[in-house]
């Protein structure tokens, strides 16, 4: 039988969470891809189990429960071909995000330049930086012999110099790295990635491939001002793959199971949003948030050009306790439109840290929960947003125009309401213009994206199925007033040609009451300079929207959201866009 | 579904991996008796390089400072010995600046690696070696108490166990800590106030085991010089009581108090051993088992954690919780003759 994917009819991504192991299965239903079901079983690459396979496996066993296919043999492991009697899967493709982040060292010239390339390219997968080396630290190379034996990090990421540019300087630095390697035993080398100075990379390959698990990339920044992060980033997460190899058992079945389309998570939800952005409106940004229990992931494509942002120990379970240290119980507790001691508030977001998995058991707790997603997200967007190659406002500091936003994340499908998923995306990634908020409810992304390279034919058809849910068409006018001026007029005409107009007042949060699906054609007159994305403040326009779970959502709150110092008035306005959203609910 | 296990156990096997994380020498053998302070493994785990230019240091270019190199790598040597030199008029050399090694000489440079005091891991815990890791370190089992915590402030000891009080309900509060306490590793239901920490250093404890604590001491407790192991959550609640009765049956007997950091993924949990003697080989403890009838259960969250209770019922299908979120519940009774509902997330099997 054929096994190349684009052949294939039935394919199974699998993706190791940090809780959770999800087994998805897509199959061709009347000639198209389809999403069929998904199984899932804890995870299980750490202790006590340290093996992968054992989670993937009880996943398998519940996917074959409910489709009724087979797709196990004790014999043989995964059943890879397919057979004619409809036994197995044609391919499998997987991704994770389990594991403790990997530790990086970055180094480079400077640390305005080069390492601002290479913290942007650390953070394109699960890493901490650890520690800086630069020409600017006033290190010795002593010192930094010393940092890295000590230190021992997975990685280290060397960038610096423009092809033709420096290379004096960085070759100090090099042999740093290449002594301290030297020194450490085998097993504990680190993996180096040079991405500097092209014109370096015989001289990098001589020095230190003998001595290190040595990756070279094309330059990350060839001319000053210019970031070329996709030939790095392919080789970063192949270094993930190898650190993770090193980590979990079981992962040499997954590279056979799935013949290398292995890939992390982050790396996978990354190429999704970025086939998203080639597919839908050029002018405009796909942006897709995945919030989950360790960490967020924030991808935002225009038209191909990806920037991709990972938040490790910034998540809704274990990574719930930083929440709070990135930022501070005020930050969270300033989204919650109830009451409650910082006592409280603090004690249940680290045992929830530390029980992950346990459920909110009354409104007061998953309140606290949806409060932590909502300041995670701001986080995440909030750093994410300067790096992004269009912004909005002074200094940059606003989201840009995008359409469509994707969330994913069990707090988001999970949540019993479906304004609470609308409420943590707005409030986290506070959009502007006129955008469409979705739902990724299966938690399909990151398989999507995995199979994307190979096969683009299931990612279409399957986001072509409506897989992804349309919370509600969003308007966002951006500009400022006083509360309480009109700021907006909007006239909504719909297919049968009844129509209404609603007159928008700075400060409110609204609803148009459209149906689930509903095809309506919106005419937006900005007043006040007031700009919603139609080719300037104060420019009117037409667009189509289609209402989803909650309507069309007018966001006129303001960009970005402001707060009171007093926080009885923060819980008061809370509690206000509650009721507005739950109305509708 | 499947439940990870809280290991809080009044006798078991223990088996405990004491590994360093670079080759070293191994200074037990198998089968070995140990005790906490008897050193598994040695190894110079932060060693101090110094690269020093020769060239610049004689003032000569790189390939003549070669020639003048009197050390090859691998050589041992003392403060001053001469490692390059002499040359010029006034006869210049270059001495090792301490005792140390010649990891590398070339190219007008040389790598010395400073001789640096060994560090010495110790067993931590009594018991016998049972495995030898080569050149890391040894598998050490042993039998007896087992209470593992969810919170650790990263320090370690051993030392006599000692509650503070008939039972472990109460909040542990500045008088109770008294000169009595000082050298013994001390026991509580919870502490809510900064002052108990700081008297605790005072004392000076050894220890402290917890069985709560509210989540805005952490900083503090992080600070504190003495190990601090939380079992139970971040609240104001009574210690749970299986760790409660370990930890009163076992007065004045001494604990191996490993209060690390929590690292789930590596299986690293804070822990109190108090080793056994016994001629009764009990199994290693189960690390996941399944949730059924039966089952004695710890709460995790909620108002009635840390409570133990049996499941009495598993209820079929999702059930909608106060917070509006479905999912699979069961109905525990609790010590207390009550019973009540819970998601079965929110339980940990218990097999103390």
């Amino acid at each position: 039988m054929d096994t190349t994917i684009v052949a294939a009819k039935s394919v199974i991504a699998v993706d190791i969470g940090s809780t959770i192991t999800r087994s998805l299965f897509f199959d061709v239903v009347s000639g198209k891809y389809r999403f069929i079901a998904v199984g899932s079983a804890p995870t299980t690459a750490g202790a006590p189990h340290f093996d992968v396979t054992d989670g993937i496996w009880r996943s398998l066993e519940e996917l074959q429960y409910i489709t009724g296919r087979a797709l196990l043999s004790e014999k043989d492991g995964v059943i890879i071909p397919g057979t004619p009697d409809n036994q197995g899967v044609d391919i499998m493709v997987a991704t994770m995000s389990v594991g403790n982040p990997i530790s990086v060292v970055t180094a480079g010239l400077l640390d305005t330049v080069s390492l601002q390339n290479a913290r942007n390219l650390a953070h394109t997968t699960y890493a901490n930086i650890i520690d800086e080396i630069s020409l600017n630290d006033h290190r010795t190379s002593s010192d930094r012999i010393n940092l890295l034996t000590r230190k021992r990090p997975d990685l280290i990421i060397i960038t610096g110099g423009t092809n033709n540019g420096a290379s004096h300087s960085l070759l100090s630095i090099l042999e740093s790295i290449g002594l301290s390697s030297y020194l450490l035993n085998e097993s504990q080398r680190p993996h180096i990635l040079f991405t500097g100075n092209e014109q370096l990379q015989e001289e990098v390959k001589s020095g230190l491939s003998k001595i290190s698990k040595l990756r070279v990339a094309a330059n990350i920044q060839p001319v000053l001002g210019k970031e070329n992060i996709q030939p790095a980033q392919k080789e970063i997460n192949e270094i993930y793959k190898e650190v993770r190899n090193k980590q979990s058992g079981g992962l040499r079945e997954v590279f056979s199971w799935t013949e290398g389309t292995f890939t992390s998570t982050a790396a996978a939800f990354g190429r999704v949003i970025r086939f998203l952005s080639e597919k839908y409106e050029p002018e405009k940004g796909v942006l897709g948030v995945d919030i989950g229990s360790d960490s967020t992931i924030l991808a935002a494509a225009f038209n191909g050009e990806e920037t991709l942002r990972v938040f490790p120990n910034l998540g809704v379970g274990s990574g719930s306790s930083g929440v709070i240290e990135k930022n501070s119980l005020e930050l969270i507790k300033r989204w919650m439109p109830i009451e409650l001691s910082d006592q409280e508030i603090r004690d249940y977001i680290y045992n929830k840290s530390v029980n992950p998995c346990s459920l909110p058991l009354d409104v007061e707790q998953l309140e606290i929960e949806l409060a932590v997603a909502k300041q995670a997200i701001r986080y995440a967007a909030e750093t994410t947003i300067p790096n992004l190659p269009k912004q909005l406002g002074a200094g940059g500091t606003l989201l840009p125009f995008m359409e469509p936003i994707i969330g994913s994340g069990r707090i988001l499908t999970l949540a019993p309401k479906r304004y609470q998923p609308l409420s943590i995306l707005l409030d986290g990634l506070q959009p502007t213009g006129v955008t469409t908020l979705a739902l990724d409810q299966n938690g399909l992304l990151p398989g999507l994206g995995a199979v994307s390279e190979a096969n683009p034919l299931l990612t279409v058809q399957v986001i072509e199925s409506s897989t992804f849910l349309n919370l509600g068409t969003i308007i966002a006018p951006l500009g400022v007033a006083r509360p309480g001026t009109t700021i907006l007029r909007v006239r909504v005409n719909r297919e049968d040609g009844r129509s209404f107009t609603r007159d928008i007042k700075y400060g409110s949060l609204s609803i148009l009451p459209v149906e689930l699906g509903e095809k309506v054609s919106l005419h937006l007159r900005p007043l006040n300079r007031f700009d919603v994305g139609m080719g300037g403040p104060g420019k009117s326009g037409k667009v189509n929207a289609v209402g989803g779970v909650l309507g069309i959502v007018i966001d006129a709150r303001g960009r970005p959201l402001q707060f009171s110092l007093d926080p009885e008035k923060n819980r008061k306005r809370n509690e206000t866009w509650r009721k507005t959203l739950s109305k509708y609910e | 579904m499947i439940s990870k296990v809280k290991h809080i156990h009044a006798f078991t096997s223990i088996k405990r991996e004491r590994v360093l994380p670079i080759a070293g020498h191994v200074l037990v053998r198998r089968m070995q008796k140990v005790s906490p302070s008897d050193v598994i493994v040695v190894a110079p785990l932060i060693s101090k390089f110094v690269l020093m230019d020769i060239a610049q240091g004689l003032n000569v270019n790189p390939s003549r400072a070669d020639e003048l190199l009197q050390r090859q790598a691998g050589e041992d040597l003392v403060e001053g010995d001469v490692i390059a030199g002499p040359v010029g008029m006034f006869k210049r050399v270059v001495r090792a600046p301490q005792e140390g090694i010649v990891r590398i000489a070339g190219e007008g440079k040389v790598l010395f690696e400073i001789s640096s005091p060994d560090y010495e891991l110790q067993a931590g815990m009594e018991g016998t070696i049972t495995n030898i890791i080569p050149e890391r370190g040894a598998i050490i089992e042993t039998k007896g108490a087992l209470i593992q915590g969810i919170w650790g402030n990263g320090k370690t000891t051993y030392g006599v166990v000692q509650p503070t009080s008939n039972d472990l309900l109460k909040e542990l509060v500045v008088e109770q800590l008294n000169i009595g306490f000082r050298g013994a590793i001390i026991t509580a239901g919870f502490c809510k106030s900064p002052e108990v920490l700081e008297a605790a250093g005072i004392v000076p404890v050894k220890g402290l085991i917890l069985g709560s604590m509210p989540a805005n001491l952490i900083p503090l407790a992080k600070k504190m010089d003495y190990p601090i192991m939380i079992i139970d959550g971040f609240r104001e609640t009574p210690m749970n009581k299986a760790a409660e009765k370990i930890l009163i049956e076992n007065k004045d007997k001494n604990i191996a108090l490993n209060a690390q950091e929590l690292d789930t993924f590596q299986g690293n949990f804070p822990e109190g051993i108090i080793s056994q003697s016994s001629t009764s080989e009990p199994d290693l403890p189960s690390e996941a088992e399944t949730l059924k009838v039966g089952k004695k259960v710890i709460i995790i969250n909620g108002q009635q954690a840390p409570q133990i209770g049996e499941i009495e019922k598993i209820i079929s299908g999702k059930q909608v919780l106060p917070s509006g979120i479905e999912t699979r519940l069961a109905e525990v009774t609790l010590a207390n003759e009550k019973s009540a509902i819970l998601p079965l997330t929110n339980l940990e099997i218990i097999n103390d």
